[in-house]
């Protein structure tokens, strides 16, 4: 069997330029820098296999075109590859789509390997591995922040440090790159005014990689059925929560920045700032512990084999293209790595079904599911429960829409809320947040349901339906792009606050507020449209 | 709510069914076609049209519409079914056939009324079939014919509720029927034209617009269009299995 490399966590060291996997990461980094625009061995090359802003049909006439980053680094936009490595290679990434984790296991594999050829090259170890950011780990989570590595601009030997990135200005908008995760938040408590969406992995408790059961949401662990999917759609939960956050928080904006906004918060960007490697490492290396924990992958032959529309493929360090499957992917002790650390993060609290069943007054039935847990059940029906009636402009502090309800749909869930003590298998409540179109990727926005009028939506999380982040809007929004301008969707687990609605009588109205509040005030000229708001019953 | 392949399998074989049965009709009756493929050499223009009523030549290209579009309607049909209530989902499916009905058989009226002109002026030429043939290869690889795909593959938000909900599935089918007339007029008009081949040149045609519906939305530019994906897709599924070509080696 081939060598076994270990990816080691950041934080080793003190996360910064003693540790060695973080020196010489900076040091291939800089090496795979010097190397042009055209070469597949270049830094800038395998940034555009994630996406681009270079190309004549992805140019933009400033930010976040290539042309308008602010150094460093100082990004190349020619000479442009020929024309058959760009439509090879370049616009890949897997995206809202349920060839995500493997698509980004197979980038990492391919990015490692050439940063692992250059580091020897270099004088440096021939175990090298990709280090990852554990944001959930350390002692009480302390891991949230960036490690300082990447903060520093120059390297131990004085020259300047590649890992250090101009263009990152993190949730506070000032550089310093923390992430909001429940010890995150802890220590930067935000304006109650606003709603910063927590960065969490509570998605560990899903039990289904595409699809949805009673404790697993649409559309899955990993993502919705698609073929090749470059963008565009519902993010798989996993992407949705951490990832997309944690995109959108490293790269973020401040008032003296917007409407710039950091690198990491446009997939045609991220690629460029080396913290997206150590990001998506840990994405990769929690997919691994989902597994572990008794997961399983799809075993369908259309996600085995990947989509038959074209292939995945990476430029191999013999210079010859290496394609790779899922199938290929799907098993981490297949490959030649490991992780440090392979375990999870503290076990997320998910209410579970025993839970639900005692707060809506079942308790009999809450203690029988809690003495013999059934496998989750699969929805006999899902359909449309209501719909706001227009489109939504996304600015300020708040935005609301009235979300119409019909009533004799709305009936079937009430009865069936108000006979979980009989069946055990009240409805689950979604909201679908459809065809969010704009340019503004680098903003969380906290979809509230039916939060009363002058409260803090910060103090008040009980009302809260979920966090989006727009991590891919500009590119999903395109009307010629690969997703016809349709925009991002997303899906939200309503049923907690609708529990709680109906508990109180309030859930038997013609109509429920949704208040959607971004984690810091908008730019004024952001971008942000969302084609209908609606809610979905489904029904067990 | 969203895209479910079961589901989706379900909806693609019924509108697939609705399309090979329109094909079995016009098979088996070639009248049932509004290509004239009659003699018209030395015909007058009165005899020629009680030869053809409108009602019948509106009939048979219906029919033609439903066998060839059929098949590209699965995803807009798909995407008003989880926007819509239950109740209305049949309802609010009508209305978007009917939209995107009345823009083609508009379109149809043009058609096969020059059609008409040509088989009564040239019969048996296959001149005007030259022409439009090669303006519809023109304008195949053409940016505004990219520009006009790109639309069909757009899905607005749909109002869920009443009066609203019906004007906005029939906008949907209005805006789905110009765009997919935009795209496909010129290819659609060659086989009317044709004094033989006809059918052969129908389903060559249908066979090039689900092809091409394959296809994601591109950078509208020149380029050869149409059989990218489905070509590609075919290939693979043709290869023979391929050893594992274990990543490692590759990539060490």
């Amino acid at each position: 069997m081939a060598t076994t490399y270990t990816r080691n966590n950041a934080w080793n060291k003190g996360g910064n330029l003693t540790n060695p996997d973080l020196l010489w990461y900076a040091k291939g980094v800089g090496k795979m820098m010097s190397r042009g625009l055209n070469d597949p061995a270049s830094w800038w090359f395998y940034a555009a296999i994630h996406g681009e802003y270079v190309t004549p049909a992805n140019i933009q006439p400033a930010f976040p075109g290539w042309k308008f980053i602010k150094a460093p680094p100082t990004v190349p936009t020619s000479p442009l590859p020929v024309s058959g490595n760009q439509n090879l290679y370049w616009n890949q990434c897997q995206h809202q789509s349920w060839f995500f984790l493997p698509w980004h296991r197979g980038y990492l594999m391919a990015l490692e390997a050439q940063l692992r050829k250059d580091i020897v090259g270099l004088g440096g170890p021939a175990t090298w591995a990709l280090p990852y950011w554990n944001y959930f780990g350390g002692t009480n989570g302390s891991q949230y922040q960036m490690p300082p590595a990447f903060a520093a601009k120059k390297l131990p030997d004085n020259n300047p440090n590649p890992l250090f990135v101009n263009m990152r200005y993190g949730p506070d908008g000032n550089g310093n790159i923390y992430l909001p995760t429940p010890a995150g938040e802890a220590a930067h408590p935000g304006d109650p005014n606003f709603s910063r969406g927590q960065v969490n992995a509570n998605y560990m408790s899903n039990d289904l990689y595409t699809g949805h059961d009673q404790v697993t949401k649409l559309p899955g662990f990993g993502g919705p059925e698609t073929l090749f999917h470059h963008g565009g759609g519902t993010s798989g939960n996993w992407e949705g929560n951490p990832h997309n956050l944690v995109h959108v928080y490293v790269g973020y904006y401040g008032a003296v920045t917007a409407p710039l906004y950091g690198l990491m918060s446009d997939p045609g960007t991220a690629g460029l700032d080396p913290i997206f490697y150590l990001h998506h490492s840990n994405i990769d290396r929690m997919w691994a512990v989902w597994n572990a924990n008794g997961n399983a992958n799809p075993t369908k032959s259309a996600w085995l084999t990947g989509p038959t529309t074209r292939k995945f493929v990476m430029p191999g360090t013999n210079g010859q293209p290496w394609y790779y499957t899922p199938d290929q992917m799907k098993d981490l002790a297949k490959l030649n790595y490991s992780y440090q650390e392979l375990k999870s993060p503290p076990a997320p609290k998910a209410a579970g079904l025993p839970k639900r069943l005692a707060l809506l007054g079942a308790k009999d039935a809450a203690a029988e599911a809690k003495k013999a847990p059934a496998t989750p059940a699969k929805p006999k029906v899902t359909e449309l429960l209501g719909a706001s009636a227009r489109p939504l402009k996304i600015s300020g502090r708040v935005s609301k829409a009235a979300v119409k309800l019909d009533a004799g749909v709305r009936q079937k869930t009430t009865r069936s809320l108000a006979m979980a003590a009989k069946t055990a298998a009240p409805d689950n409540v979604y909201i679908k947040v459809e065809n969010v179109r704009g340019t503004f990727d680098a903003t969380v926005l906290s979809v509230y349901l039916d939060l009363p009028e002058g409260a803090k939506p910060g103090e008040n999380r009980q009302y809260l339906a979920g966090n989006i982040a727009l991590f891919g809007l500009r590119r999903a929004s395109m009307k010629d792009g690969q997703h016809a301008g349709e925009g991002l969707t997303f899906i939200l687990d309503a049923t907690p606050v609708i529990d709680q609605l109906h508990l109180k009588n309030e859930f038997d109205v013609e109509s429920l507020q949704v208040s959607v509040i971004p984690a810091d005030p908008l730019p004024e000229n952001a971008d942000i449209t969302v084609g209908r708001i609606s809610i979905y019953r489904e029904g067990f | 709510m969203i895209y479910n392949a079961e589901d989706w399998a379900r909806l693609r074989n019924a509108v697939f069914g609705v399309s090979l049965l329109a094909w079995v009709v016009i098979l088996l009756e070639p009248r049932a076609s509004p290509c004239c493929a009659v003699n018209a050499a030395g015909v007058s223009w009165t005899v020629l049209l009680a030869a053809h009523p409108p009602a019948s030549l509106a009939g048979n290209w219906a029919l033609m519409l439903i066998a060839m579009m059929a098949p590209m309607l699965v995803a807009p049909i798909y995407h008003i079914r989880i926007s819509s209530f239950a109740r209305r989902r049949a309802r609010s499916t009508m209305l978007f056939v009917a939209g995107y009905g009345i823009v083609w058989m508009v379109a149809g009226i043009v058609i096969v009324v020059a059609e008409l002109i040509a088989v009564w002026r040239m019969p048996g030429s296959y001149l005007p079939a030259t022409i439009v043939g090669l303006t519809a290869v023109v304008w195949q690889a053409s940016p505004f014919k990219q520009r006009c795909l790109n639309r069909c593959h757009s899905h607005r938000p749909l109002a869920a509720f009443g009066f609203a909900a019906d004007l906005d599935v029939f906008r949907f089918g209005l805006e789905q029927g110009l765009w997919c007339t935009a795209s496909c007029w010129a290819a659609m008009f060659f086989p009317m034209l044709l004094p033989e081949g006809h059918f052969t040149a129908m389903a060559a045609v249908a066979i090039l617009m689900f092809c091409e519906r394959l296809d994601p939305p591109r950078e509208p530019r020149w380029r050869w269009r149409g059989f990218g994906t489905a070509a590609r897709s075919l290939s693979l599924r043709l290869r023979a299995p391929q050893p594992d070509p274990a990543p490692l080696t590759a990539l060490s």
